[in-house]
């Protein structure tokens, strides 16, 4: 509804009929944030309707993938394989402002950018990913992750993280900590903790990890835990929430992380913090208390500022995980919405699936599956679809989703980023 | 079964125009984080663009119903009814190879 009236005013207020051309000019869409969200929006805003004006705000000029980042710390890729440029963006007619969005004027429809240039939008798309909760935990600070890295925005924590394991004594105790929910990929600190134990079972197997969780349950819980016994045998323990397993403090001159219940002192320290929609989202008025933003469930246009659309992480999208395949798929509804919304046309309501692959060794994978659609309010499961892999794996099941996870991410990345 | 998708699939190309793959039916544009509208090196994941509409829509309903084995595809397909799954297998039928 707002939607639909915010749009009736924007072309009354401009005297114009509905129409992607005006005759000040094109349309502009504005999309911020390159990632696997704000990328596909981009890209596919300006496919479906090349008369658009789109402008693509990101500023790092090279992506660092975290799908796949897990493998980097296990020595099965290089972070370089991880990287991925705008050129393709560049090259489908896209404008790439490689800078920082410093500020929205959701009244103005303006993005402030840091090159002190000012945008003005007709629809700004917003994936601005996530940012963390410093302090959160007492001692966990930015200047803290350059000692214990959180590797949760891949790139230079990364090979931080991956250092520091190389570097570790045979016999050393990785600790990880995970968040309560909600936060960027939900498997992902467990898909790690199995890919690190895939590493030090080769090559430092008298080590052990240590996964200390702020919850009592995890995404793909009894396929990962089955796993673990199967691979990985005494190798790692995790501590549930109810068991102690929150970490109250940190002290990163000395590596170790304090619970309820105990003080452990590590060898390599991995704190994944609490987490919130990337800061933008904030200052333009679109996240609510909890730190993320709340969007309607057919064009994910915010529900508290009219004319911006939020995707991907940073969004609260129903029963949708936070997953890469998550904002891509999120990202092209989108983009059909704005481009119909633009023309004056009523968007379609939309199915949105998610699939996510996680690897417990280089060959062995699981996955978990959604189908989702607008229901109340919120994007819902679809009663009776998706789910996870199978607990008993028949016919080499396991080395079939780790083939599939790889050609995904193959696809994805050459869909997002061309 | 092939017959009952013509009419379908004759209204997507006379839609053809800037607007048809807006058009997309609702999951479609979901399909392609795993099949590639282009076709990928080294990928095991079937490439579904300009696939006969009738194979997709079979493979679809043996995936939903478990008589062909899958791994994510059968958790997949029980999310589309069939009109859903002929209206997705019919875009992707249209979509060129």
């Amino acid at each position: 509804m707002a939607t639909r009236r915010h749009f009736l005013k924007l072309t009354a207020a401009a005297g114009l009929a509905p129409a992607v051309v005006s005759a000040q000019g094109k349309a502009r869409v504005v999309v911020i944030g390159g990632g696997f969200g704000g990328a596909t929006a981009a890209r596919t805003v300006k496919a479906l309707q090349p008369a658009l004006d789109v402008t693509l705000v990101e500023p790092n000029p090279v992506y660092t993938s975290c799908p796949f980042s897990n493998s980097v710390l296990a020595d099965l890729r290089e972070i370089g394989q991880q990287q991925f440029r705008y050129d393709g963006i560049k090259g489908s007619g896209v404008t790439v402002a490689e800078t920082s969005a410093t500020a929205v004027d959701a009244d103005a429809k303006t993005v402030t950018l840091a090159d002190g240039n000012k945008l003005s939008y007709d629809r700004l798309v917003m994936s601005p990913g996530i940012d963390f909760n410093w302090g959160a935990i007492p001692g966990y600070d930015e200047a803290a992750a350059q000692k214990m890295p959180h590797a949760w925005k891949a790139g230079a924590q990364t090979v931080l993280l991956r250092r520091q394991l190389q570097a570790m004594d045979d016999g050393g105790l990785v600790v990880m900590s995970a968040p309560a929910n909600p936060f960027r990929c939900p498997p992902g600190p467990y898909e790690r903790a199995s890919l690190i134990a895939y590493w030090l079972a080769i090559w430092k197997p008298k080590s052990k990890l240590l996964l200390l969780d702020s919850k009592d349950a995890f995404s793909k819980q009894r396929l990962f835990q089955n796993g673990w016994a199967e691979l990985y045998p005494g190798m790692i323990e995790w501590v549930p929430l109810s068991q102690g397993g929150k970490v109250t403090s940190v002290d990163p001159a000395t590596l170790t992380l304090t619970t309820e219940f105990a003080t452990h002192k590590a060898s390599v320290a991995n704190v994944i913090p609490p987490q919130r929609a990337g800061a933008i989202a904030a200052q333009a008025g679109v996240a609510d208390r909890t730190g993320w933003c709340p969007v309607e469930p057919v064009a994910f246009e915010s529900t508290l500022q009219p004319g911006i659309h939020v995707l991907g992480d940073a969004a609260i999208m129903g029963g949708m995980p936070k997953s890469a395949f998550a904002a891509n798929a999120q990202a092209k509804v989108c983009a059909a919405a704005l481009v119909k919304l633009l023309a004056g046309e009523k968007p379609q309501d939309p199915i949105v699936i998610n699939t996510c692959y996680s690897l417990l060794a280089a060959d062995y994978g699981i996955s978990i599956a959604g189908v989702y659609r607008p229901d109340k309010g919120q994007l819902t499961d679809v009663p009776g679809a998706g789910g996870v892999s199978p607990l008993v794996a028949v016919g080499g099941l396991r080395g079939q989703e780790a083939l599939y996870a790889s050609s995904w991410f193959r696809t994805i990345t050459a869909e997002t980023f061309g | 079964m092939h017959r009952a998708l013509l009419p379908g699939l004759a209204s997507m190309i006379l839609l053809a125009g800037p607007a048809t793959a807006a058009d997309a039916p609702p999951g479609a544009s979901s399909c392609t984080g795993c099949h590639a509208p282009k076709k990928v090196a080294d990928s095991v994941i079937p490439h579904i663009a300009g696939r006969k509409a009738a194979d997709i829509v079979t493979f679809m309903r043996e995936y939903r119903s478990g008589a062909w084995p899958s791994s994510v595809m059968g958790r997949i397909a029980k999310g589309f009814d069939d009109a859903q799954t002929e209206a997705i297998a019919a875009w992707f039928a249209a979509q060129p190879e």
